[in-house]
């Protein structure tokens, strides 16, 4: 029955009722999510004291709370099995755990993202998971100009206005840890300076600490253990990413990859006008994924920037070990005549030497298509002995995710990233893997995981096709 | 005549000089005017015809930085700023002038500026809270803003400040960088307070 108040609003009435019809349900325990609305509408009617950081708190609205319920339901089916006892525990820990959830600042967003992604994930397409991704990085609030001038000073000691020639004050993107304005260097260069929010790792830190307590209820389960060093990796990949002298160091390492005839730009780090939280770079002139589709690009724009991406990241891995780790479409652009700009390489994942080993030993079985060193490597990656303590079906899951990667380098010729089916199998195997609790692994799998998705994501919205495995055979070579 | 003033303006500049130094080496609290008056060159009762406690003297000093600091930030100013903006800039500029006298700001402000009710009241300390007070409202009134900000608004905003200084003082995060995430926050609360917005939602604050 749908009730309006004196001010013709929809009533608390209406809001449950959308709620419990958007809401998912336990069969056994919860099968009308009546427990599941109360939990999620308690929590959304206390207050939760925000900083400067999260400053909406927006748990209030429909679309907040269906995010949330989906958490909860997620967080909540790992305890089916559990007895009441325990399940009302973490009933009462999952209430307070959620409410933490508003007190967190930079990392709340992505979590947000997360939440949403779990509730559209069974009916999910492909264009929606590849949005989902895109998105799927953190924020820092808007600094104003004085803000930003305190930074340049403590940084230079001198005035943005005496440090360039010029400074334009109003941002002219975000960036994961800040923002970035466009300069020019006394000398005459164009460049692109990225500003650090002050104080981002004491907020990095307080927010893994939220999160680690987020997911107490998940602590019982037998991977307690392996989601914590996951968690370990995220906070020290995202703390090295607030030192802007490590990211130049990427970039340098990076830039010394591409020739003119790689049509693949770095920017060039200006050290003189960089330290650990302001980092100067060339400015690359071009356009953003979204732009570059605007203008209906022809098939063959669409391949050269598919093969452009897929050898870029391709030669970072083969030579230098690491890579970048956060591919989403911001970080890439599509310069004049047919090059590709690589910016922005903070969120960098470098690999141990047994995490490279191992990665180049699943590769090579897979690509000779030897079945028992597949087996093996992979039961190895997922941290199992050998492969006959590994559950059958979790070897299975674990190997089409594996194989879905693959692919591409094992089809002569080119390979279609616009197909939609093949997308959709990625989104299914990572889907299945997740709903079947088997993510256990090398935290390195995280990075990995998300460079490919991520990528892949980006060259199915281009809707290009490269010849991935002459592409692999030619970079891998420095590896062999 | 002449003669007389440059020297007495030197003996002061002299004497905050060598205080500053024994504040920052032995700490306020442990240094006496004694010290500060032999360090000067000066006989004890010289020096407190100029400085009559070492309250005074202190607060001087911070004085001083702040007067700079109003000035740097006449100066930096655009007129593009929105008022979160433009008081952020006139704090910040204050703190970076402060910023010698980091070491020994704590006990200075303790006795100078406490907002508790004391026997003595340090003319020093209350000028300069006026004298801030008065900035922080010519800012306010260049925001479109017809009438002053009410005795509880104004009291709030002190209250806000004597935090940040408290917080910038002891501050052991890099370049103070914590104290600045706090400033912000602390002056979109104002800005919300005064104008009586039910919601920050992040945007630059609107011209009114």
């Amino acid at each position: 029955m749908q009730t309006y108040d004196s001010n013709g609003n929809h009533s608390e009435t209406t809001d449950m009722e959308m709620l419990l019809d958007a809401l998912p349900k336990e069969n056994s325990t919860d099968p009308t999510g009546q427990r599941l609305a109360r939990l999620i509408t308690r929590i959304s009617n206390k207050k939760v004291p925000v900083t400067s950081f999260s400053r909406a708190w927006i748990l209030s609205s429909l679309h907040a709370k269906v995010t949330f319920g989906y958490f909860a339901y997620w967080l909540r089916s790992r305890f089916v099995d559990a007895d009441e006892k325990e399940r009302l525990r973490n009933e009462a820990h999952l209430d307070a755990a959620l409410r933490l959830l508003g007190t967190m600042g930079y990392m709340r967003g992505a979590v947000m993202k997360v939440g949403q992604m779990l509730a559209t994930l069974p009916e999910i397409v492909p264009e929606q998971f590849a949005e989902v991704l895109s998105a799927l990085h953190f924020e820092a609030p808007p600094m104003h100009f004085a803000m930003v001038r305190e930074v340049i000073i403590d940084e230079f000691g001198r005035e943005p206005e005496e440090v360039f020639a010029f400074f334009d004050r109003r941002a002219f993107a975000a960036a994961s840890l800040g923002q970035v304005h466009r300069a020019r260097l006394k000398s005459g260069e164009e460049v692109a300076v990225k500003v650090q929010y002050p104080g981002m790792a004491r907020s990095i830190k307080a927010d893994l600490r939220n999160l680690r307590v987020l997911l107490q209820p998940m602590r019982l389960m037998q991977d307690w253990g392996n989601m914590l060093d996951k968690l370990a990796d995220i906070e020290q990949v995202l703390l090295m990413e607030t030192d802007y002298q490590q990211e130049a160091l990427f970039g340098k390492e990076a830039r010394a990859l591409y020739t003119d005839e790689d049509r693949v730009v770095v920017p060039r780090v200006y050290d003189e006008y960089s330290t650990k939280r302001v980092l100067t770079t060339e400015y690359l002139h071009g356009c953003h994924l979204d732009q570059f589709l605007a203008t209906s690009p022809s098939q063959e724009e669409r391949d050269n920037f598919t093969a452009l991406v897929t050898k870029a990241i391709y030669r970072i891995y083969y030579r230098l070990h690491w890579f970048p780790a956060d591919p989403h479409p911001g970080n890439f652009i599509f310069m004049e005549n047919g090059r590709l700009g690589l910016i922005d390489f903070g969120c960098s994942r470098r690999m141990t030497d047994d995490e490279w080993r191992l990665m180049c030993n699943i590769e090579q079985a897979v690509l000779k298509q030897d079945e028992q060193q597949s087996r093996r490597f992979i039961a190895k990656a997922c941290l199992f002995n050998n492969p006959e303590e590994i559950e059958p079906a979790r070897l299975e899951s674990v190997r089409r995710g594996v194989d879905w990667q693959m692919e591409p380098c094992l089809k002569e010729g080119l390979f279609d990233f616009g197909d939609r089916e093949f997308f959709r199998r990625g989104v299914d195997c990572i889907v299945d893997m997740t709903r079947k609790r088997y993510t256990r692994g090398s935290p390195l799998y995280l990075w990995t995981n998300r460079l490919s998705l991520g990528g892949r994501a980006l060259c199915y919205r281009l809707k290009g096709r490269c010849d991935m495995r002459k592409i692999q055979q030619q970079e891998s070579v420095w590896h062999q | 005549m002449r003669i007389t003033e440059q020297a007495k303006q030197e003996s002061r500049a002299r004497i905050l000089e060598k205080a500053a130094e024994l504040f920052a080496g032995k700490g306020f609290e442990d240094t006496t005017t004694r010290d500060i008056a032999l360090a000067a060159g000066l006989a004890a009762g010289t020096m407190f015809n100029y400085f009559p406690s070492k309250e005074t003297l202190g607060m001087t000093m911070v004085t001083d930085a702040l007067n700079q600091g109003t000035e740097d930030f006449r100066h930096r100013r655009t007129g593009e700023e929105d008022l979160t903006e433009e008081l952020f800039l006139f704090i910040a500029s204050g703190l970076r002038r402060l910023h010698p006298l980091r070491p020994f700001l704590g006990p200075v402000l303790e006795r100078s500026l406490s907002p508790f009710p004391r026997k003595t009241v340090c003319q020093e300390g209350e000028a300069a809270r006026l004298r801030h007070l008065d900035t922080v409202q010519e800012i306010i009134s260049r925001h479109g803003f017809t009438e002053a900000p009410d005795y509880v608004a104004m009291t709030i905003y002190w209250s806000l400040y004597l935090g940040i200084l408290a917080f910038w003082s002891s501050d052991e995060s890099r370049n103070q960088e914590e104290s600045k995430g706090l400033i912000d926050y602390s002056l979109r609360f104002f800005v919300q307070v005064i104008s009586g917005a039910s919601a920050d939602t992040g945007e630059p604050h609107a011209n009114i």
